[in-house]
């Protein structure tokens, strides 16, 4: 049997709007709702446009919707309720979306929060003074580990991924180090930077205020930030980000 | 015609085939583009392992388990003395969590679940995403040989079988409350669970270190699991290293299940979720001070975790207080919040020439000292910075006094004001502090006190103290900014306008029926 184009339509519409929101998510990550929008807004136009071309095809759609709407004197119980409910059901959906969208919604402010924010001048040039020493490494990242978990591991984790036993209370989750868009994206003087002057010492664009990173040249030494830095590239296997050096290798 | 159909079959096809293009163009553009930049390398992980056991599992061992359980397996790694409770040792092999009898050790698959799903509310994680049961089993073999105990081992324990369950019900949990003062449980965990009882401050384990009987109120910190089948088994096994014995001689299988369901009915039935916003309610009357009052009962509750103060120093790593319930009411004059907390015991500041250094129990509740413009900016969540100081709503065990403070900057101290307009009760029962505190909505001093208005965002943020663990000063127990609404009063328009849509709409359609209607008559009659 032959369906009706209006019956193609509808179905095409539910076929793609099934694909973007079921089916997208199986190849890439889900799509914002504001985007299923545009592509079935798109979906929409292609169709009517479709079947406005031709005339024959146009009144093939558009009769049976007009005849619907407007009934007929010897038509089906099934099909007179269908209407009916249907010309309730619209005027209550859009008062209902009317009443969504002048109520009263509270929203606390919120902060665009800049998670890697451009350091100040003072942050740039910071260079590791262990470096060079090959031969010592081993026993640098030893140290590390033991200041690490001295005093990162709370927050950070056993697991180095930002899940430490107090990573729950905080609004700002603590950063992941096992995640490869953390401390494999930065350079080890940005890295350093944000070790040592800690949340409190970041631009207001990045909220300081929210952010309980201690500021670590009060506690630490710089030879013991180092080594922690150290060993968190070690444990999870990265390296830093670099531009000078990625030229002259 | 022919040539006409021809025509409209291949213009469908062009317009098709170009409306397709475009999709897919618009389609794939973000993902080429997202393509350059998730270019990364993954992590370091185990590989390679050798092909013998042990041998891997003393890798995996140095690289994961070392920094808490230490060189030897001694549970004396570095991390160790920032942890309550401790690692375990190996070397002693005393198993808290097992499914075998008192003083046994226990099964593999004990330690595997141990290792799979960590400890909930200790330092141990949950390794199941980073080991995989391969190397999770060969780690076990590994810690196995720290200890000759395995070895001498003549047989395998029997492992404790629960039993046909019994539902929990309202009969059943009677009876285990029953069994749990005829037990003896209340002496150490508490009328009502809290962990308060009376001999909860002098345990001892056996190392003999201070040890905490467990507040039953919070399953989700039960480190061997908190449903009603784990502590049907913890109640059976015991906790080896402690001192809470087992009970299987005393306990049948009835019995066993009657107090598990009565222990896990002390707890929600799920984790509470962490709030965001604190509502107030509003009334009519004066705001209660009397933390029983019954008004409190219909205010809505936010629950908060909460952290040990690590970020100056001297710091806390390991805080008692782990989380605060805050409730709000208000009037046209006043504001009030209550805070409940759990804290084992209503501690008092000890003498100063006393070895075991204890002070006075405290709670605070944090604002800005003045909203900044916009709402974004506040001061530092850690008793503000130099910048922006920080209005500090106090009150201590020791007298129940309620006081007021300003901070700029934890480092810099607390300056106690002169004449506040505060006031508050608290009281402390069974392991539980209900503390009221409230003010009015305005004051006389806008410089150093946070005024409120309806409708208005304000942070606020949570310290506790338990002075019986050493809390004071810098040491406390702390929660990043939160906030909190009085809502205004929905305007009337709110419920005239969607009514006015509905007929209007209601209205089109009416008329739409009737033009098409005409219409129809019209080409009938033509």
């Amino acid at each position: 049997m032959k369906l009706p184009l209006i019956a193609k339509a509808f179905l095409l519409e539910i076929g793609f709007y099934l694909f973007l929101k079921l089916g997208m998510p199986l190849i890439t990550s889900p799509l914002p709702s504001s985007v299923i929008f545009m592509y079935m807004a798109l979906v929409t136009i292609s169709i009517l446009l479709y079947v406005s071309i031709f005339e024959d095809d146009f009144n093939q759609f558009y009769v049976p919707i007009v005849d619907f709407i407007r009934g007929d004197e010897n038509e089906g119980i099934g099909r007179k309720m269908s209407r009916t409910a249907l010309f309730i059901l619209i005027p209550l959906f859009v008062g209902f979306r009317s009443y969504q969208s002048v109520k009263p919604n509270f929203n606390p402010p919120f902060p665009n929060r800049v998670i890697h924010p451009a350091p100040p001048g003072s942050a740039a040039g910071f260079m590791n003074p262990y470096e060079g020493e090959v031969a010592h490494r081993e026993e640098y990242i030893q140290e590390g580990r033991d200041i690490f978990y001295q005093n990162c591991v709370f927050c950070h984790g056993d697991k180095l991924d930002g899940n430490g036993l107090f990573a729950d209370a905080l609004n700002v989750k603590p950063a992941n180090f096992a995640d490869p868009t953390t401390i494999s994206m930065l350079q080890e003087s940005f890295v350093f930077w944000r070790v040592k002057t800690g949340g409190i010492g970041l631009p207001e664009e990045s909220t300081p205020w929210d952010s309980a990173m201690p500021r670590w040249e009060l506690i630490l030494s710089e030879e013991e930030r180092w080594k922690a830095i150290m060993f968190l590239y070690d444990y999870t296997g990265y390296k830093p980000r670099t531009w000078e050096l990625d030229a002259g290798e | 015609m022919q040539v006409n159909k021809l025509e409209n079959k291949n213009t469908k096809k062009i317009i098709f085939g170009l409306f397709g293009i475009f999709l897919l163009i618009s389609g794939l553009g973000p993902n080429l583009y997202a393509d350059e930049t998730e270019e990364a390398s993954p992590q370091k992980q185990e590989d390679n392992l050798p092909s013998d056991d042990l041998a891997a599992g003393k890798i995996i061992y140095e690289k994961r388990c070392i920094s808490c359980h230490g060189n030897e397996g001694d549970g004396d790694g570095p991390a160790a003395d920032r942890f309550e409770p401790k690692p375990r040792s190996f070397k002693k092999a005393e198993f808290k969590y097992r499914s075998t009898p008192r003083n046994e050790l226990p099964t593999d698959e004990d330690l595997f679940r141990a290792v799979t799903n960590g400890l909930p509310g200790t330092g141990m994680p949950d390794w199941a995403d980073v080991l995989n049961e391969k190397k999770r089993r060969q780690v076990i073999k590994y810690i196995k040989t720290f200890s000759d105990k395995w070895e001498k081992q003549k047989e395998k324990p029997q492992v404790i079988t629960v039993g046909e369950p019994i539902p929990t019900s309202a009969e059943s949990i009677e009876r285990g409350q029953k069994q749990f003062t005829a037990l003896g449980c209340t002496l150490c965990h508490g009328t009502e669970g809290r962990g308060d009882g009376p001999t909860s401050l002098v345990l001892r384990n056996h190392r003999g270190d201070p040890v905490f009987p467990r507040n039953l109120n919070k399953n989700w910190l039960f480190r061997g699991g908190g449903d009603a089948k784990d502590i049907y088994k913890r109640v059976n096994t015991g906790l080896n290293g402690t001192p809470m014995p087992s009970f299987a001689d005393k306990l049948d299988n009835e019995k066993s299940w009657d107090l598990a369901n009565y222990v896990r009915s002390l707890s929600p039935p799920v984790k509470p979720e962490r709030g965001s916003l604190i509502k107030p309610l509003k009334i009519e009357e004066a705001v209660p001070t009397d933390p029983e009052d019954p008004l409190w009962a219909e205010a809505a509750s936010s629950w908060f975790p909460m952290m040990g103060q690590i970020s100056f120093e001297e710091r806390l790593f390991t805080p008692t207080v782990t989380d605060i319930t805050v409730q709000s009411i208000y009037n046209e004059k006043e504001i009030g919040f209550k805070l409940i907390w759990d804290d084992r015991s209503h501690s008092k500041a000890s003498k100063p020439s006393a070895k075991m250094k204890t002070y006075t129990d405290q709670v605070a509740i944090q604002f800005p000292e003045k909203l900044q413009p916009g709402g974004v900016k506040k001061p530092y969540f850690i008793m503000g910075d130099e910048k922006l100081g920080v209005n500090l709503w106090n009150w201590r065990s020791e007298d129940k006094h309620v006081f007021e403070t300003n901070a700029n900057g934890i480092l810099n101290g607390e300056i106690e004001q002169e004449k506040s307009d505060l006031s508050g009760e608290g009281i402390f029962k069974n392991g539980q502090y209900q503390v009221v505190i409230k003010r009015s909505l305005q004051t006389a001093d806008k410089e150093k006190d946070i005024q409120f208005e309806v409708g208005e965002f304000y942070p606020i943020a949570f310290f506790a103290m338990d002075g019986t663990n050493g809390e004071v000063g810098t040491k406390r127990s702390i929660t990043p900014w939160y906030f909190v609404l009085m809502e205004p009063e929905t305007p009337k328009s709110v419920y005239i306008f969607p009514p006015i849509v509905v007929l209007l709409v209601f209205g089109m359609e009416f008329v739409l029926v009737k033009i098409l209607k005409k219409n129809r008559k019209a080409s009938g009659s033509s």
